[in-house]
C-alpha cells in the first residue's frame, strides 16, 4: 500500500506492506531507529511513539493504522523548544545509563506533560508506569520529568 | 503475509465480515497482535480494522441505558462524564489495565471480546448487569454479560459478528463500591485475583449486596447465595467471616505460573473481608 | 557565553554519552541494518535432553526467501565455544542438553521468511532421561551429562579456615537455616544481537552487542577453526548487559552464518522469547548455613554448603561459585569457617554471568542468619554488624588479609545515624490498617576484578586527533554504566579539556587494545589506571611539543587549558588543532597499561577452585529498607530504601548514585517479583508478563549515600561499584518481614503468594 502520513512534522509517503509493524517501518523502513523494541508485546514502552498527540506502543500497530495521522518519534523531539528542553532535562539529571529505555520515556512524558504540565512525582511515576527501565531504578527519570515540567512551565511563562 | 482491511462505517464492516468470515477483528490490537505471535507464522488471516468506524465510538445517553461503543479506548471511558456518573467501578478498574499508551489503544470491546478470567474490566460489567450488543449483515442481539463470556478465553460470538456496544443500565444507588486488583507487581500487572463490590445499606443493615471476582474461576464468579444471604444481616465480625468462609469454599482457581489455587482463594475472600470491614453505616 | 570549564574529577558532570541517547542518536549495534542484509535465525532443539539422530531441512529450504539451512556438518573447526571450558556446541551434532541447544541456522532474505521456516525443520531426536534439579543430578546412578564430569559436578570446592566443626562447641548460640535463591535474568531492553559480514581480505567484519569483544574473537577463533586475528568486532554502546552479554551469544552463529553468505552482511537479532528460552542467566541456588557466636555476638563458627544449578554447560559456573564462597561469611570477622560448594550441571538452560556473580545468593543467606543470631541473642541486629564489621587489616571468612580499603563500617554508621533507623519504632506504629510495617538491614560486599590466577589487565589510548580534538579509545563496553563518560571525565581532568573537546570511541578491536571484559565491576578500575598512565604521558608531550613550538626554554609553566597550551609567563600560546597539525600522526598517540594488583600472600584455605580464588578489592554496603506488608493480600509495598556504599573516592557522584539505584531496583526484582520459572527444562516464563520485572510504581525513591573512602590502587582513590548493591534488597527485605509480621522467608522471590502462605502458617515456604 501506499502509505501517507505527517512524520515529525513532515509529509510522508512510503510503500509498504499494510501489515508492516509500525516499529519496523520506523526502524527499518525509514531509518529512525531512535524508537526501540524491547519485548514486541507491549509491556516494556521501549517502542512508545505519538500519534495524534496520543502515546501508543508501536510494536502493537500496523502500518495500514498510520495512514493520514501525525506521528512524533524520539527523533521529532529536535524540532520544537518542547522537546529539546525535555532532551536536556534527562541528559543533565543523570537519567540516562544505556539509554535504550529513554527514548520510550520521553515520549510517555511528552504525553503526560501534555495532559498534566504540573504532575507531581506521584503522577510522573503513573505517567511512566507503562515503561520499563533496568538500569536506573527510575528514580531520576523521575527526577528529569520533575525538571522538564519547571523548565517548560519557564518556557511558557516566557522565562 | 496478513490483508488489513480498514472499513469506514459498519455497513463496510458487515460486508467485510461476509466475504472474510476468518478475518481477526482488532481495535487496539494489544490482546490480538500478542497472541498472533504465538501463532503459526503461515496464518493469513486479515486484520480487520475497528478504530475508524464511528458507530462504535463513543459514550452516550440512550434515556435508559448507556450505551459504550465497543471500539472506545479505556483513556476515552476513563474520561468520559457519563461514565464517571453511571459506571465508576468500571473505571476504577479500566484505569488499572496496562500503563497509559496502552490505554490509549485497548478498548471494553476488546477486552470483554477477550474475556480473559483476569480480564479487570470484567468484574464491573457483571455487577453493573451490562448486555453486550453483537451484531452483522444479519442483524443485533443482545446478550447479559454473564451468557456472553462461555469461558477463559471464549465467548457466544459468532463467526460474522463483532461487538457493537456494550449497554449499562443507568446508575443505581450503590454508595459504597470498591474495584480492588492484586497483581504480582504495582505497574503493568495481570491480575492474579480481583474483586468488584457494591452494596446499599440502610440504618447498618445490607439492602443489596453485589460481588465479582476476577482470576477465580474460569469466568467472573458471582455468588448469588452469598449475596442473598447477607440481605437483612448487619455487617458485624461474624457477618464478615462467615461471607469469608462462603467465598472460600464458592470460588475455583487454578494454580498458574503467576500464583496458585490457594493464594487466590485466600486473596478472594480476603478482598470481601477489606470491602466489608472498610463500610461504616 | 557558556563557561568553559574543565572536566574534573568528583564532580557530577554531565555523562558524555548522555545527549546522544537522549536524542535518540546513539547507535546500538541493534540500531544497524546495512544494506542487502540477509537474515540469521537458530532453530532449537526444543528437547532437554537427548541424542540428535537427524535433521530434514527441505520443507525449511522450500520456504520462498530461505538461502540456506545450516547444521553441524557446515561448522570447521571443534564447533566447540566456551569462555574457558569448550563445551557448548555452535550447532549441535550429537547430545542436546537443553532446549536451546542451536541445532540448524537459517539464513533468509527477510525476517518473514526465517519465521516460516524456523517451525519446517524437522529434527530427529532421540529422548534421554533429563536433570532438573541439582539433587536429582548428584544422586547415585543419575545420567552423566558431560562424559568428562562424574556425578555431573562442574566443580567442588571448600573453603576451610580454623576448625568451624570444633568451634561451635564453644558458641553460645547457634543458628541453622536453609535458603533457596531463584534463577534471575537480565532483562537488557536491547536483546542479543549483531551483524557480521566476510569481508575480501576473508576476515570477519562483526559488530555485536557484547561485553567482551576482544576475548569474543578467541571464542569464535577456536570454535570455528579461524585464527582470532581474522575476527574484528566492535561493541558500540550496549542496552544493557548485566553479565548476559558476556560470552558468545550470538557471535559464533553470526561468524558461521558470515563464511556462507557470499560477502554480504549478516544480522542476527533475538526477540524477547528468544532471550528468555534460551539466553544465559543467574544461577539458582540452595544453600545450607550454621552460624555460632559469642553471648557477646562476637561471630566465632561458620560452616555452610552452597548448590549452584549451573544448567546444561559451565559457562563461568565454577568462578561464579567461588566468588559466592568468598563472600560466604559476610563482611564479618569470623574465625573459623567450612564453606562447601558444588555447582551442578542439569538439563536446565545455561546458567552464566549476572550482575552480583555469585555473591547475592550468598549474601541472602547470611544476612538472614545474621538477623536469627541477633534475635537469638536479643541484640540490636545493627549493633550485632558493627560489632562484627571488617576493617582494613582484618581477615576475611576466606582468610584473606584485607589490605585495601574496607569501608564496611562507615557504611553501617551512615545508616545507623539515619533518621530511617532512628525512628523505626515510631514509623512502624503507624502502621495502616491491615498492613504490618518493618525495617531491615543489610551489610554488603561485593568483590571487584577477576581474582587470582587470571591475567587482570588493560591497555588505554588516547590520542590528539588532527582536528585537535582529545579521543579515548575505549576497549571495555559501555553497558550502560557509564564507564566511556568516567574514562571521557578522567582524560578531561588530566588534560585540562572541557567536554566539547573530548570524544570516546567505543572498543573496536582493530583500533584499540585487549583490556578484558566488561564485567565484575573492573572497567574504571582498570582500564582507569591505564588511561591515567596514557593522559599523563599525553600531557607531558603536548606540553613538550608546546614548548618546542613556542621555543619556550623551560616547559615548567607551559598549561594545558580547554583548546590550548599556554604560557603565562609570556602570554605565548598554541591551539590544540595547530599543535596537531605539527605532530605526525604516531607523536600524537599514547598507549600505556595496567594490571591489576593480585593477593600476595594467599592463604591456604582453598581447595577445588580453577581460577578466581582470592579477590583482593571488594567495594561495601549498608542498607536499610522500610517496607509495608499487607496482610490480606502478602503484597510487600517499598516506600523507602536506604543505601550506603563505599566505592573509594567517588570520581562522578551522579553517576556512583546511578549505579546504586540501578543495582537496588535489580534487587529488590530479585527479592521480590522475579523468577525464570522453567519445568522439565522448559521456560514457562516466556515474555515480560510472566517474567517481571519492577517498574516505576514498585521502587521508591532510594536514598544512596556514598561513604566517602579512599582506594590507593584504584583510579583517583576509586573502586567499582557496580555489583554491590544488587545484593542488599532480598536480605534487607527478608529481614524487615520478619520484623514487621514474624515470620522468617528463606525461599526467594517473596511474592505475595509465599508471603500470604508464610502468613496463614501453612507452611515455611
Amino acid at each position: 500500500m501506499q502509505l501517507t502520513f505527517i512524520l515529525n512534522g513532515n509529509e510522508t509517503q512510503i510503500d509498504t506492506r499494510e501489515e508492516r509493524r509500525v516499529v519496523d517501518l520506523l526502524r527499518e523502513d525509514l531509518g529512525l531507529t531512535g524508537t526501540k523494541e524491547g519485548c514486541g508485546t507491549g509491556e516494556c514502552g521501549a517502542c512508545t511513539i505519538l500519534v495524534d498527540g496520543e502515546s501508543r506502543l508501536s510494536c502493537l500497530m500496523v502500518a495500514a493504522q498510520l495512514e493520514g495521522t501525525r506521528v512524533t518519534t524520539v527523533e521529532g523531539l529536535e524540532e520544537t523548544r518542547k522537546g529539546t528542553l525535555l532532551r536536556r532535562a534527562f541528559a543533565e539529571e543523570g537519567a540516562v545509563q544505556c539509554g535504550f529505555c529513554i527514548p520510550g520515556m520521553e515520549m510517555a512524558a511528552m504525553a503526560l506533560l501534555r495532559h498534566d504540565p504540573e504532575p507531581t512525582r506521584e503522577r510522573i511515576r503513573a505517567g511512566l508506569s507503562g515503561n520499563l527501565c533496568r538500569c536506573t531504578g527510575y528514580v531520576k527519570i523521575v527526577d528529569a520529568v520533575e525538571r522538564a515540567a519547571e523548565d517548560l512551565r519557564c518556557c511558557r511563562e516566557g522565562r | 503475509m496478513r490483508a488489513v482491511l480498514k472499513p469506514a462505517c459498519l455497513e463496510e464492516l458487515f460486508s467485510l465480515l461476509e466475504r472474510h468470515p476468518e478475518a481477526l477483528a482488532m481495535a487496539g490490537g494489544t490482546d490480538l497482535l500478542v497472541r498472533l505471535r504465538s501463532e503459526p507464522a503461515a496464518d493469513e488471516r486479515p486484520l480487520l480494522l475497528l478504530a475508524n468506524v464511528a458507530e462504535l465510538q463513543g459514550i452516550s445517553d440512550m434515556g435508559n441505558e448507556i450505551s459504550i461503543g465497543a471500539a472506545t479506548t479505556l483513556t476515552r471511558l476513563i474520561a468520559d462524564p457519563l461514565a464517571g456518573l453511571h459506571a465508576p467501578l468500571l473505571i476504577s478498574a479500566a484505569r488499572t489495565i496496562g500503563g497509559p499508551a496502552v490505554r490509549n489503544m485497548a478498548t471494553i470491546g476488546g477486552n470483554v471480546s477477550t474475556a480473559s478470567p483476569a480480564g479487570d474490566s470484567l468484574p464491573p460489567l457483571y455487577l453493573l448487569g451490562a448486555e453486550i450488543e453483537l451484531a452483522s449483515m444479519q442483524g443485533k442481539r443482545r446478550l447479559p454479560i454473564g451468557d456472553f463470556v462461555a469461558g477463559p478465553g471464549r465467548t457466544q460470538l459468532h463467526k460474522r459478528e463483532i461487538i457493537t456496544r456494550i449497554l449499562l443500565p443507568h446508575a443505581e444507588d450503590f454508595p459504597c463500591r470498591t474495584f480492588e486488583k492484586v497483581g504480582l507487581r504495582r505497574s503493568l500487572a495481570v491480575a492474579v485475583t480481583s474483586f468488584a463490590g457494591m452494596i446499599r445499606l440502610s440504618g447498618g443493615i445490607v439492602e443489596e449486596a453485589r460481588f465479582a471476582w476476577g482470576s477465580v474461576g474460569p469466568t467472573v464468579v458471582r455468588l448469588p447465595g452469598l449475596e442473598a444471604e447477607l440481605v437483612g444481616a448487619r455487617l458485624d465480625l461474624g457477618a464478615v467471616r462467615k461471607a469469608a468462609e462462603i467465598v472460600r469454599r464458592e470460588v475455583s482457581p487454578i494454580d498458574d505460573i503467576r500464583a496458585t489455587a490457594d493464594y487466590r482463594r485466600s486473596v478472594a475472600a480476603n478482598l470481601l473481608v477489606r470491602f466489608l470491614e472498610g463500610i461504616h453505616g | 557565553m557558556a563557561d568553559i570549564r574543565p572536566l574534573e574529577i568528583g564532580r557530577p558532570e554531565i555523562r558524555g554519552d548522555a545527549m546522544a541517547k537522549a536524542a535518540g542518536r546513539e547507535l546500538f549495534s541493534a540500531d544497524l541494518y546495512p544494506a542487502d542484509l540477509v537474515w540469521a535465525g537458530a532453530v532449537r532443539a526444543g528437547v532437554p535432553h537427548g541424542r540428535l539422530l537427524s535433521i530434514d531441512a527441505t520443507a525449511a529450504l522450500a520456504v520462498p526467501g530461505v538461502l540456506k539451512v545450516l547444521t553441524a556438518v557446515d561448522v570447521p573447526g571443534p564447533n566447540r565455544h566456551g569462555i574457558i571450558h569448550k563445551d557448548m556446541p555452535v550447532l549441535a551434532d550429537n547430545v542436546i542438553l537443553y532446549t536451546g541447544d542451536a541445532i540448524a541456522l537459517i539464513l533468509a532474505e527477510t525476517r518473514e521468511a526465517l519465521k516460516l521456516a524456523i517451525p519446517l525443520v524437522w529434527a530427529e531426536i532421540e529422548p534421554l532421561p533429563a536433570l532438573f534439579d541439582p539433587e536429582a543430578a548428584l544422586a547415585e546412578g543419575a545420567p552423566r551429562l558431560h562424559p568428562d564430569k562424574e556425578n555431573n559436578l562442574l566443580m567442588a570446592a571448600e573453603i576451610r579456615k580454623g576448625e568451624a566443626s570444633a568451634a561451635f562447641t564453644e558458641c553460645d548460640a547457634v543458628v541453622e537455616g536453609e535458603f533457596a535463591t531463584p534463577v534471575q535474568a537480565h532483562i537488557f531492553l536491547e536483546t542479543e544481537n549483531g551483524t557480521a559480514r566476510l569481508e575480501e581480505d576473508g576476515c570477519i567484519a562483526m559488530t555485536v552487542s557484547t561485553q567482551s569483544p576482544f576475548r569474543d574473537r578467541f571464542e569464535i577463533g577456536y570454535a570455528l577453526g579461524i585464527t582470532f586475528e581474522r575476527i574484528r568486532i566492535a561493541s558500540p554502546s550496549l542496552g544493557g548487559g548485566f553479565g548476559g552479554k558476556d560470552g558468545a551469544t550470538v557471535q559464533c552463529l553470526l561468524a558461521l552464518a558470515a563464511l556462507h553468505s557470499g560477502g554480504r552482511p549478516v544480522r542476527m537479532q533475538w526477540d524477547r522469547e528468544e532471550n528468555l528460552a534460551s539466553g544465559y542467566r543467574r544461577h539458582g541456588c540452595k544453600l545450607k548455613y550454621r552460624l555460632g557466636a559469642k553471648q557477646d555476638g562476637t561471630l566465632h563458627a561458620l560452616e555452610c554448603e552452597l548448590v549452584y544449578d549451573t544448567g546444561a554447560y559451565a559457562h563461568l559456573g565454577g568462578e561464579v561459585m567461588e566468588l559466592g564462597m568468598e563472600h560466604a561469611g559476610g563482611p564479618y570477622r569470623i574465625p573459623h569457617a567450612l564453606i562447601r560448594g558444588k555447582c551442578v550441571f542439569t538439563n536446565n538452560p545455561v546458567a552464566g554471568a549476572m550482575r552480583a556473580f555469585g555473591v547475592c545468593q550468598a549474601t541472602f543467606a547470611f544476612e538472614s542468619m545474621m538477623d536469627l543470631l541477633a534475635k537469638k541473642l536479643a541484640m540490636d541486629p545493627l549493633d550485632l554488624r558493627l560489632a562484627n564489621a571488617l576493617i582494613d587489616g582484618d581477615t576475611n571468612c576466606a582468610g584473606v588479609r584485607l589490605v585495601t580499603s574496607t569501608g564496611v563500617v562507615g557504611c553501617l554508621e551512615i545508616v545507623r545515624d539515619h533518621p530511617f533507623w532512628r525512628e523505626r519504632e515510631e514509623w512502624k506504629q503507624k502502621a495502616p490498617l491491615n498492613t504490618r510495617r518493618g525495617v531491615g538491614l543489610a551489610s554488603v560486599f561485593n568483590a571487584a576484578g577477576y581474582g587470582g590466577k587470571v591475567r587482570d589487565s588493560a591497555i588505554a589510548k588516547v590520542e590528539l586527533s588532527a582536528d585537535g580534538e582529545i579521543v579515548v579509545h575505549n576497549a571495555v563496553s559501555d553497558m550502560g554504566q557509564g564507564n566511556s563518560a568516567a574514562f571521557l571525565q578522567m582524560a578531561g581532568h588530566i588534560l585540562g579539556q572541557d567536554a566539547s573537546l573530548m570524544k570516546l570511541r567505543q572498543p573496536d578491536t582493530v583500533t584499540a587494545y585487549p583490556s578484558g571484559s566488561s564485567s565484575a565491576g573492573r572497567t574504571t578500575y582498570t582500564f582507569g589506571n591505564a588511561l591515567i598512565k596514557a593522559c599523563e604521558e599525553l600531557k607531558a608531550r603536548l606540553i613538550n611539543r608546546a614548548g618546542l613550538l613556542l621555543f619556550i626554554d623551560n616547559d615548567a609553566d607551559l598549561r594545558l587549558v580547554p583548546g590550548k597550551v599556554i604560557h603565562p609567563p609570556t602570554g605565548r600560546e598554541v591551539p590544540l588543532k595547530r599543535l596537531a597539525g605539527f605532530m605526525p600522526h604516531e607523536d600524537r598517540v599514547c598507549i600505556s597499561q595496567f594490571v591489576a594488583p593480585v593477593c600476595a600472600d594467599v592463604p591456604d584455605t582453598a581447595s577445588g577452585f580453577f581460577i578466581g580464588f582470592p579477590h583482593v578489592i571488594f567495594a561495601y554496603g549498608a542498607h536499610l529498607v522500610r517496607i509495608e506488608v499487607d496482610l490480606l493480600t502478602g503484597a510487600i509495598r517499598v516506600p523507602d530504601y536506604l543505601a550506603a556504599t563505599d566505592g573509594g573516592r567517588i570520581v562522578n557522584p551522579a553517576m556512583f548514585d546511578q549505579q546504586v539505584h540501578g543495582a537496588v531496583a535489580q534487587g529488590l526484582g530479585y527479592a521480590l517479583m522475579e523468577d525464570l520459572v522453567t519445568r522439565e527444562g522448559r521456560v514457562l516464563s516466556e515474555d515480560l508478563s510472566t517474567y517481571l520485572i519492577p517498574g516505576v510504581l514498585d521502587v521508591p525513591d532510594i536514598v544512596s549515600i556514598p561513604y566517602h573512602g579512599h582506594e590507593e590502587t584504584g583510579p583517583f582513590g576509586m573502586k567499582g561499584i557496580g555489583e554491590v548493591a544488587l545484593n542488599g534488597p532480598l536480605p534487607a527485605v527478608a529481614n524487615a518481614v520478619a520484623d514487621a509480621c514474624g515470620i522468617r522467608l528463606c525461599h526467594a522471590p517473596l511474592t505475595p503468594v509465599r508471603v500470604l502462605a508464610a502468613l496463614e502458617g501453612k507452611s515455611c515456604n
